[in-house]
């Protein structure tokens, strides 16, 4: 779009399916150091990205960068082969980036209606919106079955179903999820990695953060381990799986022997 | 002995006032709600409404809630402005204190802003219906204070429909109770949030209005009227608008309640010790809560 962003900037190449580029990203919170130093990441149509790191390594900030919520201080962002650096998130989820913040993000005190009706809150298209409600609807049945109830008053695993229904309610290209199987019972965490997996078939985007970063791993199709602001080490997340250092360091151990 | 006359008429008082620092408090409230922001040029932006109302009537000769038509307008715009190039630009982390500096001294620039137009002279408006008053029940009612009480509740009402019907409500509603998430969401939090407090300030444009039928007014009288609202909203749970209009129409009749045996000045301190006992013993506030916790 603009080419004003400086020389770091380099498009991706003609007719490759990169949905989201970070490239050479450094970024903070105001006055204190850096967390990302000359971070990179890509992100194909159909593929899901893993970031793995110790806590605070700088995972979540790497998702705030690419939706948006935050600014970097140098390097940029591309959405669908097009510059998004300092674009913001009403901007960026209008060309097809939804993100699913770390924690609870509900609205509390509004009902799951209204929550998963503000998910819609850009699509003009009123019949598409109905659509996308019953596609939520299905994918995610408390939200059906609790959609008067406030928000709020739901448990924290039914909470992140329905942020999970808000944030699919936009047709998204690319989807950042920031610790997802954060407080879901082992069901809701196979279900949640499930819908992950559909996302992938309907040539979704994924970049996912985990705790569970062994289980994430083995659905991923590339996995990152982020340390010190920077990418540790990078490759197909099978490898990264097999490697006994990594195992050690960021997997929590080996595999129990089976 | 007080009879049973007396006290059904300071009843019914009572609750008239309450209904309208319902309408005045509720402004207060939405800007702590919106961006954890003491308001205290609130009660300014009052009287500010009042004096134009006065203005307005005992120039033209026409009746002072016509000023409306051009007060709330222009105070939703000042309101915007406001957040927009002053509130907005304090840090979030300092955001509270830095606030009450900010709209202290925004207060103190009404007030002297109304004595150099107007001078230091107590103004009082003159209407047709001034001194009459209606009868209900044996209850004399005085038509000025239906007519401000009407004014609030339906401005309440507004606002009520505005925060839970609109598409701008339901944005501003989510931008208070998680700003990134809205944002994530699509929402323009900034724009809302300035928005809203155009909201706010356009509530202070009525109550001032409805306020000016009653109330003789000078230019230093919003600080009497600050300490009461902002006692109000704590009562009610900070950032709760309906938390705010229950502890109004509670404290309004009790205070009016109390004038039988304590007189005026005296009552007037019922807003102090339910602030004091508040704090004590539900800091959170009676009706609302969480976003005080989170305070
Ligand atoms: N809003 C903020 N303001 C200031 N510093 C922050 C903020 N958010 C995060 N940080 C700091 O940035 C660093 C990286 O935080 P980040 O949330 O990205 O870590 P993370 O890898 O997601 O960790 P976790 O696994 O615990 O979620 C931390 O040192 C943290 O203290
Ligand atoms: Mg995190």
């Amino acid at each position: 779009m603009s080419d004003e962003t400086g020389p770091v900037a380099e498009p991706p190449v003609d007719g490759d399916d990169v949905v989201l580029r970070l490239v050479d990203v450094q970024a903070g919170y105001g006055k204190a150091a850096l967390v990302l130093r000359g971070f990179s990441v890509e992100v194909r149509r159909g593929e899901i990205v893993c970031l793995v790191g110790p806590n605070g390594a700088g995972k979540s900030t790497v998702l705030k960068v690419a939706s948006g919520l935050l600014a970097v201080r140098s390097g940029s962002v591309w959405l669908n082969g097009e510059d998004a650096t300092g674009a913001k998130p009403q901007d960026l989820l209008r060309r097809g980036l939804s993100h699913v913040l770390q924690g609870h993000s509900v609205f509390r005190e509004m009902t799951v209606e209204e929550n998963v009706m503000l998910g819609g809150y850009t699509v003009a298209d009123r019949t598409a919106l109905l659509d996308r409600v019953e596609f939520v609807k299905g994918v995610f049945p408390v939200v059906a079955e609790r959609w008067s109830t406030t928000a709020g008053l739901l448990s924290g695993g039914q909470q992140k179903q329905v942020e999970f229904a808000r944030a699919l309610m936009v047709r998204p290209d690319v989807v950042l999820l920031d610790e997802p199987s954060m407080g879901l019972d082992p069901k809701r965490t196979a279900g949640m990695f499930e819908q992950v997996a559909r996302l992938r078939e309907a040539g979704v985007a994924v970049l996912l953060v985990e705790q569970n970063a062994r289980r994430a791993l083995e659905m991923s199709d590339i996995g990152c381990v982020l340390d010190l602001g920077r990418v540790f080490v990078r490759g197909p997340a099978q490898e990264l799986l097999a490697d006994p250092q990594l195992s050690d360091l960021y997997l929590g151990g080996r595999p129990a022997a089976s | 002995m007080v009879s049973g006359a007396l006290l059904f008429q300071s009843l019914i008082l009572g609750l008239l006032l309450g209904g309208l620092y319902a309408l005045l408090a509720a402004g207060l409230t939405l800007y702590f709600g919106i961006m954890r922001v003491v308001m205290l040029a609130h009660a300014a932006f009052i009287l500010l409404s009042a004096y134009v109302a006065w203005w307005f009537s005992s120039t033209t000769g026409l009746d002072p809630m016509i000023s409306l038509v051009a007060t709330i307008p222009l105070f939703f715009g000042i309101g915007y402005v406001m957040h927009r190039f002053l509130l907005a630009r304090l840090r979030p982390t300092t955001m509270t204190m830095m606030s009450v500096l900010l709209t202290f001294g925004i207060a103190l620039v009404i007030e002297g802003l109304l004595g150099l137009a107007w001078t230091g002279t107590q103004r009082r408006i003159h209407l047709p219906y001034g001194t009459s008053s209606v009868e209900f029940l044996g209850a004399q009612i005085p038509v000025v204070q239906i007519v401000s009480f009407a004014l609030a509740a339906l401005s309440l009402a507004s606002l009520y429909l505005i925060m839970k019907r609109t598409q701008f409500g339901r944005s501003l509603r989510a931008t208070i109770q998680h700003g990134q998430a809205a944002q994530l969401v699509g929402i323009d939090t900034t724009k809302v949030a300035g928005m809203g407090f155009g909201l706010g300030l356009a509530t202070a444009a009525v109550g001032g209005a409805a306020l000016s039928l009653q109330a003789t007014i000078y230019p230093s009288l919003h600080w009497h009227w600050i300490g009461p609202l902002m006692a109000i909203i704590v009562v009610g749970g900070l950032g709760s608008i309906p938390g705010a209009a229950i502890a109004a129409l509670a404290l309004g009749t009790i205070r009016v309640l109390l004038e039988i045996p304590m007189g005026s000045t005296w009552a007037q301190t019922v807003f102090y010790v339910a602030l004091f006992l508040t704090l004590m013993l539900r800091p959170q506030g009676f009706f609302g809560g969480r976003l005080a916790q989170r305070f």
